[in-house]
């Protein structure tokens, strides 16, 4: 049944010049590599360095305004009450998704929110005046008020884009865990590492894709993920959806409170004998 | 922990490909899935302030259309008290910026599927309009003179300034819950379709509530306080209906809303203060002595608006700590249907 699903997994339409990441968690070994190469060439502060927070080898816990990779260690333990039960990593470098059709990008009220040449979703730091709507409406938590006061997320290494190299992240990843290439052909290969994965019976799953699902009015991911667990492990939504796809209907529901609201009131303030 | 627990068992069955969807999936160590916003009580006041302003000029829109100098009282209350809930809302929104000093690039683009931008449009309009609107007023009302000002404020064309004035004002009163619903956190969103309705009638419950007090302070068995009560009365069963069928639908949503501090505000504030209470003191008053009734509609008066705010205030912040819950936001994001 599952195989089925990735027959019936029609391919999203991406726009033939995107350019994405695929992200591979079955190739991750954690290095952190992408993160440092990314606070590096972005010029981003290190993050808070205070008490370790317990939580596996993962003490940046998520994405933030200047942390725009993360790596997620997920540690299983087949019995968590024995001593010295072995112990197992699920590992993924989480980033900005990049999405086809952008929920911050269509909440951001003052047009800082762009899609650029290469269909990445880029944020202009000299635009964005803090309002933080975009930061509610993410369904995956990505970007964040910094503390100067503008929204920050991944830029897909815009400046490097420009200049004909890939991302930071991708460059630095020592197991091209990151790859960094057109859409359509990350979508491809993507595709092709889950029937592989499937074939060791390691239970794979591409994120983003129809076959947990889809991505609603999203409408695709420009930043893929080969998944060896539920998304909902790596802390991602199975089935995310475009919160705005219910602007209409709300406003329609809206104003029809109102009109059934006013006939209301005239009737009520009219005089009575 | 339990999450963790869970995970664990799943563990121990194999590595092997399982069915699809998990039958009860785990944020690793309970970390959010979203992030809250980081709006507080300035957007609280503004939510409040603003759907009193809307629905003040729209009370007094509908009572001069319909009534016309019969409801005189009506609408200079109400088209003063909307200029006094208007004047702090842009200060308010302003404040909540993180860069005040860029708030003019709001205007730079207009966004029909974002609210906050429609809503700042919304906004400046309904200024225009409602603050035209007043000018008349106090130009009827002898408050700015008799020289020329007064002569050319007197020949703006009242009707067709409370017409444009009614549906700018629901719709600054309304939009904000469009604003909640179209965001990723579960408390606004799941049901976010009464959103909107919910403070429209609250804030219609809250303008006549409003201008009745205002009303009842000099003249308390004035006919005009006795219609304004039935108007507020029609809004606080509305308000208590969408706001039940809300709770309703949310089911575990909800949980983080009824929880605490903003549960308290749901229960003894916005349902018992602000609409139990208001509708059994409105009906005492009306089988009271008149010198009663002016302390009774008063009262009743201040609760309704105090519910009005204690709404908002555990909408928002409710909305908050259920963008901290990862079970919530999976629950909107399964792979099945939504609404």
């Amino acid at each position: 049944m599952a195989d089925s699903a990735i027959a019936f997994s029609a391919k999203p339409n991406f726009r033939s010049e995107a350019v994405g990441f695929l992200t591979d968690a079955t190739l991750c070994i954690g290095c952190k590599a992408c993160e440092v190469a990314c606070k590096q060439w972005n010029d981003l502060p290190a993050d808070n360095l205070g008490p370790m927070t317990g939580m596996s080898y993962d003490n940046t816990i998520a994405l933030g305004a200047e942390t725009w990779r993360h790596v997620a260690f997920i540690e299983r333990t087949a019995d968590e009450s024995a001593i010295g039960s072995p112990v197992t990593w699920l590992m993924l470098s989480d980033v900005c998704k990049h999405c086809v059709n952008a929920a911050c990008m269509e909440a951001c009220p003052t047009g800082a929110i762009i899609r650029t040449e290469f269909d990445s979703v880029y944020i202009q730091p000299d635009i964005c005046n803090g309002c933080g709507y975009c930061i509610p409406a993410c369904p995956f938590g990505v970007p964040q008020l910094s503390a100067a006061g503008a929204a920050q997320k991944c830029t897909m290494c815009y400046d490097r884009l420009r200049g004909g190299l890939e991302p930071a992240c991708a460059k630095a990843c020592p197991t091209e865990s990151i790859r960094f290439g057109f859409v359509e052909e990350l979508y491809a290969s993507g595709v092709a590492r889950i029937a592989q994965l499937r074939e060791r019976d390691v239970d794979a799953r591409l994120y983003g894709d129809r076959m947990l699902g889809g991505t609603g009015a999203i409408g695709g991911l420009n930043a893929l993920f080969v998944l060896n667990d539920a998304p909902e492990t790596f802390n991602l939504p199975a089935a995310p959806d475009l919160p705005q796809r219910i602007v209409p209907r709300a406003f329609a529901a809206t104003a029809a409170a109102a009109l059934v609201l006013c006939a209301a009131a005239i009737a009520a303030m009219q005089e009575r004998s | 922990m339990n999450e963790r627990r869970h995970h664990a068992g799943d563990m121990s069955q194999s590595n092997r490909r399982r069915s699809a969807a998990p039958t009860s999936p785990a944020s690793p160590y309970g970390l959010p899935v979203i992030r809250r916003a980081h709006w507080g009580w300035l957007v609280v006041v503004y939510f409040f302030l603003g759907g009193l302003s809307g629905l003040s000029a729209v009370v007094a829109a509908l009572a001069s259309l319909t009534r016309g100098s019969a409801a005189s009282e009506t609408v200079r209350a109400g088209r003063y008290l909307s200029l006094a809930a208007l004047i702090p809302c842009p200060l308010l929104l302003i404040l909540d910026l993180r860069k005040p000093a860029r708030f003019l690039n709001m205007l730079r683009v207009i966004k029909l599927r974002s609210p906050m931008s429609l809503g700042v449009w919304g906004l400046i309009l309904f200024s225009l309009v409602s603050g035209l609107g007043v000018a008349r007023q106090a130009a009827s009302d002898g408050f700015l003179g008799a020289g020329r000002l007064a002569a050319v404020t007197r020949r703006l064309p009242e009707q067709t300034l409370a017409i444009v004035t009614i549906p700018l004002g629901l719709f600054l009163a309304g939009y904000t819950g469009v604003l909640l619903a179209a965001t990723a956190v579960p408390l606004w969103a799941k049901r976010g379709l009464l959103l909107g309705p919910l403070f429209l009638s609250s804030a219609l419950s809250g303008s006549a509530a409003a201008i009745a007090a205002a009303l009842a302070v000099r003249r308390p068995s004035h006919g005009e306080v006795t219609a304004l009560a039935r108007l507020e009365r029609i809004a606080t069963l509305a308000e208590a209906a969408l706001l039940w069928g809300w709770l309703t639908r949310l089911g575990a949503t909800a949980k983080p809303l009824m929880s605490g501090g903003t549960g308290r505000a749901v229960r003894h504030g916005a349902a018992g203060a602000g609409l139990a209470l208001p509708l059994v003191l409105n009906a005492t008053a009306t089988i009271t002595p008149a010198h009663w009734r002016r302390s009774l509609t008063l009262i009743a008066s201040a609760l309704t608006l105090l519910g009005g705010f204690l709404l908002r205030y555990a909408i928002v912040f409710g909305g908050n700590r259920s963008a901290d819950d990862p079970a919530a936001a999976f629950a909107l994001t399964r792979a099945e249907p939504r609404r």
